[in-house]
């Protein structure tokens, strides 16, 4: 198996870099034939990946401990599913992983032009190739998967405990891949229309879909994130701040800011310069983000072994940068296009100031999160920039954008009518200030959590009350499907009301308790009447789980675990999650005395966090339907599609 | 009782304003208990063998020991500056969750304000510079009246059922 | 021209963001540096595991070598056999090795010690004010106490008994008495 794996790795090496190299020529030259190589060279190459892959899960379920890669992270304990999960379980299994799904993606855009051809198509083809030498250079260099040990050990050390501990490990990082590896296609197409020299802006509705693809992904995979935070580390939170969790979350804003902004290019023929910069910038980002997850650089509870991958990542970093945005530079001239903007409130208006949230807030946690980086350069002092900092830094800011959620799609584009706008907003107004009114006579003390709330309720009925109007007024469900892109939109912020009000509640309303019980003995919490019951004890293949039952009168029990692997000193907690649509019961057990006579519990009343996961799903099905290509139909009575701007046509 | 709907939402619009207005003045109310004072200042302390968790969230049995230290000298009356300067005495600067305020790690709070007034300077500049851009235009040759106001109903209702 | 200009900005933009981040390799993020080393070591006076009880600022004019250790932590097995020879050698010649046991039970403790025949003085850090006084992240930790009552040194994870004798020869040699 190492042999096999090695040398295909090998093998995929050469191909990508024949496949950049045929493909550029192809672009230059203009010859067909060599583009049509080059997509040959591209379905070759994710034939040889998943050979790879194959590979290296075969070892996995093999137990071939040759194999360093196998034996620091599996076990013959290891339940098969976790085994197959143990892909990705560190540094250079993942990278295999990601050099399959950046493969996928590639032989995706080869086959999805295979009859139309746009002119940057070429380019970009090379630039997805170049990206992929990159990652298989560093799986053939610094990090090796198929690096074999000297003596095999007769049995491995397992994966991490963490990441054998729920099954939420099978979903959260490939989505998390899927949606990063995405944006390579948005870059590559950028590029390519950058290098093409290609004055137009026909790339830019091309790569809208593709952007949607990766940010689905991407909504997912951080939705996901958090929801493992939450049932599965046992602190009663979702979001820590962690400098990976952080470094995340920015290409995820700047391509919500480009999927804003596109709609100024297509419709005005603005913002071409922009657009074509925040494409570069969310492939730059996520890359950085790379960087410092897999260059411990930072500490953070997502690091990764010491790998010597750092310098690696920094110099593909720094080549992107140069590289994109020299490109734009370089071809600044042809990125200008006239902007017109006929009045302040206006749909133009509302996109920019939409973008300028976004970014800022890109800008607060990229910084916040490699300050403590800066300072020690600097000084060498060493500090720390906490959850507390990006909380009250950014409420602001996302509360503005909530605003915008909730008046812009209200909006037309080029200049409003007073009077109209004003009759569209009159319901979602009226009952977010009734929402404000009620949450401060009801006690809530926090001004921003009552603007919080006010302003969900503000994006919820407006956006729901256009959709109420399309599905009245203009003929029902087919309005719907003829102006899906629309109708999604307003979906998407739905969600996204729905995930703050989840954030508002359970960040200002949660009460939480700590305390120890003997065995029958109960405490009253939150108004439940909470009794210790007494320690389970199941002995499991490759671990030991010490279930700490309590009773909830009325309402069945909580089963918080602790969970001992060997190959970990302290023991795994699992909380235990009683999930409502008002609020959750959460219990996790701290630490047992006496052989489990005696408990220390902690109990949380965790108000709208289920808003949260559903908000986050809404978000997602919004974007698929906006991505969703619509049905060619060639009828010749169907009305031909409506255009608004000369501007802006293109392939998508 | 019909009401004109930019009254409606004038009002529902001072409503807003005065209530937070009101809720910003009074501030969080009464002195708060001394369990939530010790989760106030724990809060605020990096549990420092924990990667990013408060010494309130961590369940860690350094963080569960450095909260009953807080306790007690919440009880034996030291202010919570006091204690929070005897953590960082010990721990240094990173045991706080956020940067001192002092020297160049200081410089962390003036980032976000500066962040968001360079952003509205920029937008404000650019929208600026696209207004006047219309300005220039020149005005569109005069259709006749019945025709102008023809064109004007039709694109009244192209804008109602436009996609996207 | 412009385009040149345009081109000189973003390489050294680019290559300054590359400057800075590049200093972050090669350093380890888990290790922080203690803010005690070269301050006043905080008094303390706990309780003997079987022995009297231990004030610290009664061994000024002595080397203090204060080592934090529990008797489940296997890291201080291993070291045990550094810190019984730096005792034995220097226990005549105005240093102490004073263990300081913490997080940990009274009989766990005991065990160990007979087991590992400690024959330092022990005490014990029941509520472990000393041990959040000295920053402590973890165990092992050893702090090198000098005759003035300062911290000179600070230890995390396994003791080298060579290079702690080497510093404590450094000290007894410069040391005024």
């Amino acid at each position: 198996m190492a042999g096999l794996g090695a040398y295909a790795l090998l093998f995929a090496l050469v191909l990508a870099a024949a496949g950049a190299v045929v493909a550029a020529v192809g672009a230059r030259s203009q010859r067909p034939e060599l583009v049509a190589a080059a997509r040959r060279i591209a379905f070759g190459l994710l034939a040889t990946v998943v050979v790879v892959n194959g590979a290296m899960l075969i070892a996995l379920l093999g137990n071939d401990f040759s194999l360093s890669y196998v034996a620091g992270n599996s076990s013959r304990e290891t339940p098969v599913f976790f085994k197959v999960l143990s892909l990705w379980a560190a540094d250079d299994g993942s990278l295999l992983f990601w050099n399959l799904i950046l493969a996928g993606y590639l032989t995706a855009v080869a086959l999805r032009f295979r009859t139309e051809r746009p002119p940057t198509f070429p380019y970009a083809l090379s630039v997805l190739f170049a990206v992929q030498v990159f990652y298989l250079v560093l799986v053939n260099g610094p990090a090796r998967p198929f690096a074999t040990l000297a003596a095999a050990p007769a049995d491995g050390r397992g994966p991490a405990p963490l990441l054998q501990n729920h099954p939420l490990m099978a979903v959260h990082p490939p989505f998390l891949y899927l949606g990063f590896i995405g944006f390579t296609v948005p870059f590559a197409f950028g590029v390519a229309a950058l290098l093409a020299g290609t004055g137009s802006d026909a790339w830019v509705s091309l790569i809208r879909r593709w952007t949607l693809v990766g940010w689905c992904f991407l909504t997912v995979g951080l939705v996901l994130g958090a929801l493992w935070s939450y049932s599965v580390l046992g602190w009663g939170g979702y979001w820590a701040w962690d400098p990976v969790e952080n470094v995340a979350l920015l290409p995820w804003l700047v391509s919500t800011a480009f999927l804003h902004s596109i709609m100024l290019q297509e419709r005005r023929g603005m913002a071409r310069l922009w657009n074509i910069s925040l494409v570069i910038g969310a492939f730059a980002l996520m890359t950085f983000g790379t960087f410092l997850t897999r260059g411990s650089v930072l500490s953070s509870v997502h690091a990764f072994a010491q790998s010597a991958v750092g310098p690696a990542y920094l110099v593909f970093l720094g080549l992107v940068l140069l590289g994109g945005f020299g490109l734009v530079a370089w071809r600044l001239p042809t990125l200008r296009t006239p902007a017109r903007l006929e009045s302040m409130v206006s749909r133009e208006a509302a996109l920019v100031g939409n973008n300028m949230l976004l970014l800022a807030a890109t800008a607060i946690i990229l910084l916040g999160t490699a300050f403590p980086l800066v300072v020690e350069a600097a000084t060498g002092e060493q500090i720390t920039v906490g959850g507390p900092y990006f909380q009250s830094a950014l409420a602001p800011v996302f509360l503005l954008v909530l605003l915008l959620a909730g008046t812009a799609p209200l909006l037309p584009w080029r200049t409003v009518n007073r009077a109209r706008a004003v009759r569209r907003l009159r319901v979602p107004v009226v009952a977010a200030a009734l929402v404000v009114v009620g949450t401060a006579v009801a006690g809530l003390a926090d001004v921003e959590a009552i603007a919080g709330f006010g302003l969900a309720t503000l994006v919820l009925v407006a956006n729901g009350q256009e959709i109420v109007t399309g599905l009245s007024q203009h003929g029902g469900m087919r309005a719907l499907l003829r102006g899906r892109r629309r109708y999604a939109g307003f979906t998407v912020h739905i969600g996204l009301a729905l995930l703050a009000i989840g954030i508002t509640a359970s960040t200002n309303l949660a009460q939480q308790t700590q305390v120890t019980l003997k065995t029958g003995q109960s405490t009253v919490f939150a108004g439940h009447t909470l009794r210790y019951e007494g320690l389970e004890t199941d002995q499991q293949a490759q671990r030991i789980v010490l279930t700490a039952r309590v009773s909830v009168a009325g309402d069945g029990a909580l089963t918080p675990r602790m969970n001992l692997y060997p190959a970990a000193a302290d023991p795994i907690g699992s909380p235990s999650i009683h999930r409502g649509l008002v609020h959750d019961l959460y219990a996790s057990v701290i630490s047992l005395q006496d052989d489990g006579d005696s408990a220390t519990f902690r109990f949380y009343r965790n108000p709208g966090v289920t808003w949260l996961w559903i908000g986050g799903a809404l978000m997602a099905l919004g974007g698929i339907a906006a991505a969703w290509p619509p049905r060619r139909r060639r009828r010749p009575d169907e009305r031909p599609q409506r255009r608004a701007a000369p501007v802006g046509a293109g392939v998508g | 009782m019909r009401v004109r709907p930019g009254l409606l939402v004038l009002l529902a619009l001072a409503a807003v304003l005065a209530t937070l207005g009101i809720v910003a003045v009074r501030g969080q109310g009464a002195p708060v208990s001394r369990a939530q004072q010790v989760q106030q200042i724990a809060a605020g302390l990096h549990c420092p063998i924990c990667k990013d968790l408060s010494v309130a969230d961590s369940p860690a049995p350094l963080a569960q020991q450095m909260r009953a230290q807080i306790e007690q000298e919440l009880a034996a009356g030291r202010s919570p500056a006091d204690i929070r300067a005897g953590f960082v005495a010990a721990y240094g600067d990173s045991v706080l969750m956020t940067p001192p305020r002092h020297g160049l790690a200081g410089t962390a709070y003036a980032l976000p304000l500066g962040i968001v007034a360079g952003g509205v300077l920029v937008v404000i500049v650019l929208m600026r510079r696209w207004r006047t851009g219309a300005a220039d235009e020149e005005p569109a040759e005069r259709l006749p009246a019945a025709q102008r106001l023809a064109v004007r109903r039709a694109v009244e209702r192209l804008r109602e059922e436009e996609p996207g | 021209m412009r385009r040149w200009v345009l081109l000189g900005i973003v390489v050294a933009v680019v290559t300054a963001i590359v400057a800075v981040l590049s200093t972050g390799l090669g350093r380890d993020p888990s290790v922080t540096s203690s803010p005690l080393v070269g301050k006043a070591a905080p008094d303390f006076t706990l309780a003997g595991l079987d022995g009297p009880a231990v004030t610290l600022s009664a061994l000024r004019g002595q080397v203090v070598v204060v080592n934090f250790w529990a008797s489940w932590c296997t890291e201080c097995h291993e070291e045990q056999a550094a810190l019984d020879t730096t005792w034995q050698r220097y226990r005549d010649s105005g240093v102490v090795v004073l263990g300081i046991d913490f997080q940990d039970t009274t009989a766990g403790a005991r065990d160990y010690v007979h087991q590992k025949g400690l024959s330092y003085p022990v005490v014990q850090d029941s509520d472990s004010r000393t041990a959040l006084a000295y920053g402590i992240r973890g165990i092992p930790e050893t702090f090198l106490i000098d005759r003035t009552g300062q911290i000179v040194d600070r230890t995390i994870g396994l003791l080298n008994a060579d290079a702690l004798a080497g510093r404590i020869d450094g000290m007894l040699k410069a040391g005024a008495p």
